[in-house]
């Protein structure tokens, strides 16, 4: 069971030196660009050309790889398919099955839309190769994003791979008292209420008590807070993230003038 | 324009509303209501419920998702905007860290705290048969909003049992979008409404003094004489009333 | 001088038909160290709770009478402002982690951050409170891979930091194993010995009657007993209601029924006593 829930891998590269919300506007941009360019092309481009190089940049790029065919290939894959077969665009049939069929034009929409999600699945795991979950947060509290959900986000962050060893740890129990999650649909069913039970009731106890403990270490005070680390924000950051809005507005326009 | 690019439209003025109701809800001081420290210390475990009780149903391979229980129970006992945050958090995070097509659904989940947290409000979590039609009302909301989302993002075909029907009613020659929407409008009762019974049933276990921490807890207290009858009068009377909506649901389709 | 100043309290959480306190007086003086005892639904945690502020801020309820920390008046105040003078913690150290935060150093500073306290002396607090305690060498480590004693430790020091007047534990010790439970207490002591004020329930007798200036015993929202650990740990009004009392109080007591421990010598609360008197026979 994995004991952190972040993809981010702790290294030393002019991409984690960025300033947290660079990464993420770039993440952004990257992500819009593919689904508004008039230029069927754009989304292999941008990860062939931009985010694969960046990889490298961020020196992540053995952890991209990986995720991206364990994890993005097999996912946009099916995507791929399921769209080839069910997109209602197209007259002549290339390929049949039973009522379902391809053509040319939903086999072009298909790798279009897959690739669009290709590249945003991956410009968002370069960000979050890059970016640690804390450093974002302390630089967008900074910013203005009100403290409360910076401490929602981390803890739930942290919480969620407790209440996965929860969940397992509970299973093994009910198993080991003859709990069967196999068999038929009714017993399926039934399971359910042994697991969630304990799962949900064990969990709500702390809820009361961590909210004194934040509460008793000034989680409601009115003073400005004040932070514990300084991310630092350059002038190439504001740079970069001038550049790329500048880029949207581009893309925006030249779709705009093209229809 | 195209179908897909329409459905994007839609999904970008699914964002905008909820910005501008936030912004509304802001502004009127509903939003800040809801909120109280012990809430913020129970949307992070609601939304590791979310994903727990989702992942649990996934290895009992339950035709449902049970992915917003933690949801329901925010927006029943802090309120409605503190339950649409906690379902659209969940989505983002469980999207950006866990699997990313959980993330194109957080309007969705959204609504869904929103409802159910309307829905209480007005005093319909406050025994079994009402709880039903909190999720049944719950369901017609995730259905609409989600069929945009499923068109323009995904074609129409989520990874999901359901695009099973969906290719079915395609088969038989209905357009995309109708047909995502029935696909939807079928499934979404079954999963919300046990949703919100489950969520109903660990509400009545939890203790009066601990409810009372919450902001409203006046949502959660339960009328007198919820009994197991109650309950069976009520699962009896849902189902049949559900028969009856897919019957109709079917016969509008097939004319 | 008092710095807890409790006069006529009497206190009903919501949805309840007794009140958890009844008609409390309770002064504790700068520099004090009370330890209060009682069985369970006593109220000691409700009195804890008052010290702090959450009583009646947070659980709300119905509360009559005078609550005073350090010079603050409770119920004209805001919870956010009491909690800056009442250090609180309590049983559970997991409940007590904010889960914010990633490392041991990072936790210590939440409050302080939350507080706005300036970066460079936000450090120098943190450093100089890791020192007090010992647990300097935890501060990279993430505050969920640590033991009970040492997630304890992480969870008083947070507290620490914060730099309160009064220091108010409940029960901290319970959830702990025997070294957990003397890394603990290691910590209380260093505390009180720089003179802060402790307020501190405990069920471990032999701890108490070490540390505690004062034993305050309470049983169903009222005080029994206010006075040195010798008076009320070896009462015998004590024992009479049901409170549970130290092994060597124990064997002493039934040695005197015995003839082996003299009738009016005083009953030995901890170890070191019960050898004297036994040797000194």
């Amino acid at each position: 069971m994995q004991e952190r829930l972040s993809f981010y891998v702790r290294r030393k590269s002019d991409l984690h030196a960025l300033n947290p919300l660079t990464k993420l506007t770039l993440a952004f941009v990257l992500t819009i660009l593919g689904f508004i360019s008039p230029w069927y092309w754009t989304p292999q481009s941008v990860i062939l050309l931009v985010i694969i190089p960046l990889s490298f940049l961020g020196k992540v790029q053995r952890e991209y790889f990986s995720i991206a065919t364990r994890l993005i290939l097999p996912a946009t894959g099916f995507l791929f398919f399921m769209q080839a077969f069910f997109q209602p665009v197209g007259k002549d049939y290339i390929f049949q099955f039973w009522f379902l069929h391809i053509t040319p034009e939903s086999l072009a929409l298909a790798f279009s839309n897959a690739s669009r999600i290709f590249a945003m699945v991956s410009s968002f795991t370069l960000f979050l190769l890059t970016t640690h979950p804390s450093e974002l947060m302390s630089d967008l509290t900074r910013r203005g994003l009100p403290p409360q959900f910076s401490y929602v986000i981390i803890s739930t962050i942290q919480i969620i791979p407790q209440m996965r060893a929860k969940a397992q740890t509970i299973i093994a129990a009910q198993r080991s008292r003859g709990l069967d999650t196999t068999s038929s649909f009714i017993r399926r069913v039934g399971a359910l209420f042994p697991l969630v039970g304990p799962l949900v009731f064990g969990s709500l106890v702390e809820v009361e008590e961590r909210a004194i403990a934040i509460e008793a270490r000034g989680f409601t005070s009115t003073r400005v807070k004040t932070s514990l680390y300084d991310i630092p924000d350059t002038n190439l950051d504001r740079a970069l993230r001038w550049v790329l809005i500048a880029l949207i507005i581009i893309t925006i326009s030249l779709r705009l003038w093209l229809s | 324009m195209d179908i897909i690019s329409q459905n994007i439209l839609y999904f970008i003025i699914a964002i905008a509303i909820i910005i501008l109701l936030l912004i509304w809800a802001y502004s009127t001081k509903r939003l800040q209501a809801d909120f109280n420290t012990i809430t913020w210390t129970l949307i992070p475990v609601a939304i590791a419920i979310n994903i727990a009780i989702g992942e649990i149903v996934v290895t009992l391979k339950l035709p449902v998702y049970l992915d917003s229980i933690g949801t329901v129970l925010v927006a029943v006992v802090c309120g409605p905007w503190a339950g649409a945050l906690t379902g659209m958090f969940a989505n983002i995070i469980w999207g950006a860290l866990i699997d990313p097509n959980a993330f194109p659904w957080f309007p969705v989940a959204f609504f869904i705290g929103l409802v159910a947290g309307l829905c209480a409000k007005g005093g319909l979590y406050k025994n079994w048969w009402k709880v039903i039609v909190t999720g049944f009302l719950v369901a017609l909301t995730a259905a609409t909003v989600s069929t945009p989302i499923s068109v323009g993002v995904y074609g129409g075909i989520t990874a999901s049992g359901s695009s099973f029907i969906t290719a079915y009613l395609l088969q038989i020659g209905q357009n995309l979008v109708p047909s995502v929407l029935i696909t939807n409008y079928l499934v979404e009762p079954f999963d919300k409404i046990s949703t919100c019974l489950l969520a109903f049933a660990i509400i009545q276990g939890l203790s009066t003094r601990f409810l009372a921490r919450f902001p409203r807890p006046e949502n959660a207290q339960i009328e007198q004489g919820a009994t197991r009858t109650q309950l069976l009068i009520a699962v009896i009377g849902a189902v049949a009333i559900l028969a009856i909506y897919i019957f109709v649901v079917v016969k509008t389709v097939t004319q | 001088m008092a710095i807890v100043n409790l006069q006529n309290l009497t206190y009903k959480y919501p949805l309840t038909d007794s009140p958890a306190l009844q008609n409390i007086n309770l002064q504790v003086n700068e520099g004090e160290f009370v330890a209060i005892v009682g069985p369970n639904g006593a109220g000691k945690s409700t009195v804890c709770y008052t010290i702090a502020g959450f009583v009646p801020h947070f659980f709300k309820g119905e509360m009559t009478g005078n609550v005073e920390v350090a010079g603050i008046e409770s119920q004209g105040s805001t919870l956010n402002e009491l909690v800056l003078n009442v250090g609180l913690a309590f049983q559970n150290p997991f409940n007590q982690i904010s889960g914010a935060k990633y490392t041991v150093f990072e936790e210590l500073a939440f409050g302080l951050e939350n507080i706005g306290i300036p970066r460079e002396e936000m450090k120098a607090r943190v450093e100089d409170a890791m020192k007090l305690t010992g647990i300097s060498d935890l501060a990279d480590r993430s505050p969920y891979s640590l033991s009970g004693g040492q997630q304890q430790r992480v969870a008083l020091t947070s507290i620490l930091v914060m730099q309160p007047k009064v220091l108010v534990l409940d029960e901290p010790t319970s959830q702990m194993d025997p070294i957990g439970t003397r890394e603990v207490f290691g910590v209380i002591r260093t505390m009180a010995e720089r003179g802060m004020t402790v307020v501190l329930i405990e069920h471990k007798m032999e701890w108490i009657a070490q540390f505690a200036d004062r034993v305050i015993a309470l049983k169903a929202g009222q005080i029994l007993l206010d006075g040195t650990p010798q008076e009320v740990l070896t009462s015998d009004l004590l024992i009479d209601q049901g409170f549970g009392i130290s092994r060597y109080t124990s064997v002493a007591r039934q040695a005197r029924n015995q003839g082996l421990w003299q009738k009016d010598k005083p009953l030995p609360v901890t170890l070191d006593e019960a050898v004297e008197g036994f040797s000194a026979q």
